[in-house]
């Protein structure tokens, strides 16, 4: 355990930027006085302490599984709302099995064992594929089965890569960057659209709007760059470039993924346990994207995310 | 993510089907126009989604829904915490039983209520598989409305939610809910508070009538072991239960004076004077 806390220690850093930004905004809204902001900016003062804290728990106590945790939990969390939204929570064996999975890849995320991170989706889907055996049922199956896989992908192995970023020194850079610049990507998604957005551009998603979009990517790019030398000093400007396209433009289809699923479902919301933004699934849904992309596209080039 | 094969299942369109509906009966596809070349489609070859019908309730009121939707988590919790609140209260108390409860399908449940201990204390001297079927109807009000109290007696005593207070709509909600439910056993107490001894006859009546034999259930001591206001219960006090004899047909008001005769009799624990049999 060391408890010697660099200057140019990644999670000294984001912990200090984001008490900024947070005290900044919170002050901000105390003069300005915008109607509706508070309720979600509040329920960000609640989870960004526990994703913070979380974190250097592990830090100061060398290799401690919180952080493990507290993905597996939200992954665990966020799928309940899935599969209750599309109905697959009426299936209970499939459900038991993406649990399994999202434990699973917690535990070997944790382990720093690859190869059974890699080989753990397929078992998943490999043992899904005995349910309606087991069960002696058609009816229904492939709709089940298929939701499934999407709960083992996206819950259980794209959101695990979280946990797995973790493990390493070189990652922790790599993990903060990523988890608290695609959540202000989407903030600045929401208040650009809100305050400058006339052009809307997707049907999945009424209330995206272009300038809202392209100008919370341009942000996201620039405030890359801006933090690239605290989070990740080694990688080349280009290289900085692409993480930030890879958040701004990940971040976006994350979102439409799970709105796609949230029209075709017919909701509005996955659930109601964060005030001002919905569900879990809601919160967590651009990091579905931008975590495994942005792990594997800067681990393959520039290493930090150790196979 | 939709379905091939039906071309006129619009994706996006599938509506948001009745609540908890029951996800087997296949919807005996309606026969897709243009489908008549192609072999008629297997029935839930079409994806259909059915939201959960409580997405949008806070969770007290999701836990105190009847009919439950199944949840994993609460069902383990649960099947943990029935026995252990069930063990604790006999561990605490000293309980005397006389009489037995039929093994039907379908019973009520009637004792009187004069204290919190009144619903654990006749859950635990049923046997363990009887106790599993039991569904106590506890006051709205009271335990469904903050996420604790919901908790526990969710958790505990497997309470579902009865508005007491808007009485003719709640009672027309559960005549429906009785329609569409086949088997199971409720745990109902007629007085409706631990504070007043009037019988209300609504929900008696509805359970009777909508094809429910009666058992009334008579406990004595529990008001002595934990009084209406007191903070903790008092340990090792005697408990009676005594379960009646059922009443069928009770479809008539005769029902609350059935019950209100065998309470008398039976709800007092100083008229066995040698105190154990």
């Amino acid at each position: 355990m060391t408890l010697s806390i660099d200057a140019d220690q990644p999670l000294l850093f984001y912990t200090v930027a984001t008490a900024l930004v947070l005290v900044g905004v919170s002050v901000f809204l105390a003069v300005v006085r915008v109607p509706g902001v508070w309720v979600p900016i509040r329920t960000w003062l609640v989870m960004l302490p526990i994703v913070l804290g979380a974190l250097w728990i592990d830090e100061l106590f060398f290799r401690q599984p919180v952080w493990t945790i507290l993905v597996a939990a939200v992954s665990i969390m966020a799928f309940k709302e899935f599969a209750r939204v599309t109905g697959l929570y009426r299936e209970r064996l499939f459900v038991v099995v993406v649990y399994g999975a999202i434990i699973a890849e917690a535990i070997a995320a944790f382990l720093q064992r690859y190869d059974f991170f890699m080989a753990i989706p397929t078992w998943a889907v490999l043992i899904l594929a005995f349910v309606p055996i087991v069960e002696r049922r058609t009816e229904g199956m492939l709709q089940a089965y298929a939701l499934s896989i999407v709960g083992v992908i996206f819950f259980g192995y794209f959101l695990a890569h979280l946990s797995y970023l973790a493990q390493s020194p070189e990652g922790l850079g790599y993990l903060l960057f990523v988890v608290l610049m695609t959540q202000l990507n989407d903030a600045l998604g929401f208040i650009y659209g809100k305050t400058l957005g006339r052009h809307r551009w997707t049907p999945i998603s009424p209330n995206k709007t272009l300038e809202g979009s392209i100008l919370a990517l341009v942000t996201t790019v620039i405030l890359t760059f801006l933090q690239a030398p605290i989070a990740f000093p080694w990688v080349p400007p280009l290289g900085v470039l692409a993480a930030g396209l890879i958040v701004g433009i990940g971040g976006q289809v994350g979102d439409l993924t799970m709105a796609n699923v949230k029209r075709n479902v017919g909701v509005k919301d996955f659930g109601h346990v964060l005030p001002g933004h919905g569900g879990l699934t809601d919160r967590v849904n651009s990091l579905m994207i931008t975590a495994p992309a942005f792990a594997h596209f800067m681990g393959y080039l520039f290493g930090g995310f150790p196979t | 993510m939709s379905a091939t094969g039906t071309p006129a299942s619009a994706p996006g369109a599938a509506p948001v089907s009745g609540p908890g509906a029951a996800p087997t009966p296949g919807p005996a596809a309606p026969p897709a126009p243009g489908a008549a070349a192609s072999p008629a489609p297997a029935p839930g070859a079409a994806f259909r989604y059915e939201p959960f019908p409580d997405i949008d309730m806070p969770l007290p009121a999701r836990l105190g829904q009847f009919p439950r939707q199944p949840d994993i988590a609460t069902d383990v919790a649960r099947a943990v915490g029935g026995p252990l609140a069930a063990a604790f209260i006999r561990s605490q108390f000293r309980f005397e039983v006389v009489g037995t409860v039929p093994d039907v399908p379908r019973l009520a449940l009637m004792p009187n209520h004069q204290s919190h201990l009144d619903a654990l204390a006749v859950l635990s001297m049923l046997p363990a598989r009887f106790r599993r079927r039991v569904t106590v109807l506890a006051a709205r009000d009271y335990f469904f409305e903050r996420p604790a109290p919901a908790l526990l007696a969710s958790v505990l005593w497997g309470a579902v939610a009865f508005d007491r207070r808007s009485r003719l709509s709640e009672l027309r909600r559960w005549t429906r809910v009785l329609r569409d439910t086949p088997d199971g056993w409720f745990l109902v107490f007629p007085q409706g508070s631990r504070k007043t001894t009037a019988l209300h006859a609504g929900l008696p009546l509805v359970l009777a009538r909508s094809g429910w034999p009666v058992v009334p259930v008579a406990l004595a001591g529990t008001a002595e072991a934990w009084p209406v206001g007191a903070r903790v219960w008092r340990p090792f006090r005697r408990i009676r239960v005594t379960f009646g004899e059922p009443v069928e047909d009770a479809g008539t008001r005769d029902l609350l004076d059935v019950l209100a005769a065998f309470w008398a009799q039976h709800g007092r624990i100083d008229d066995t004077p040698e105190g154990r049999t």
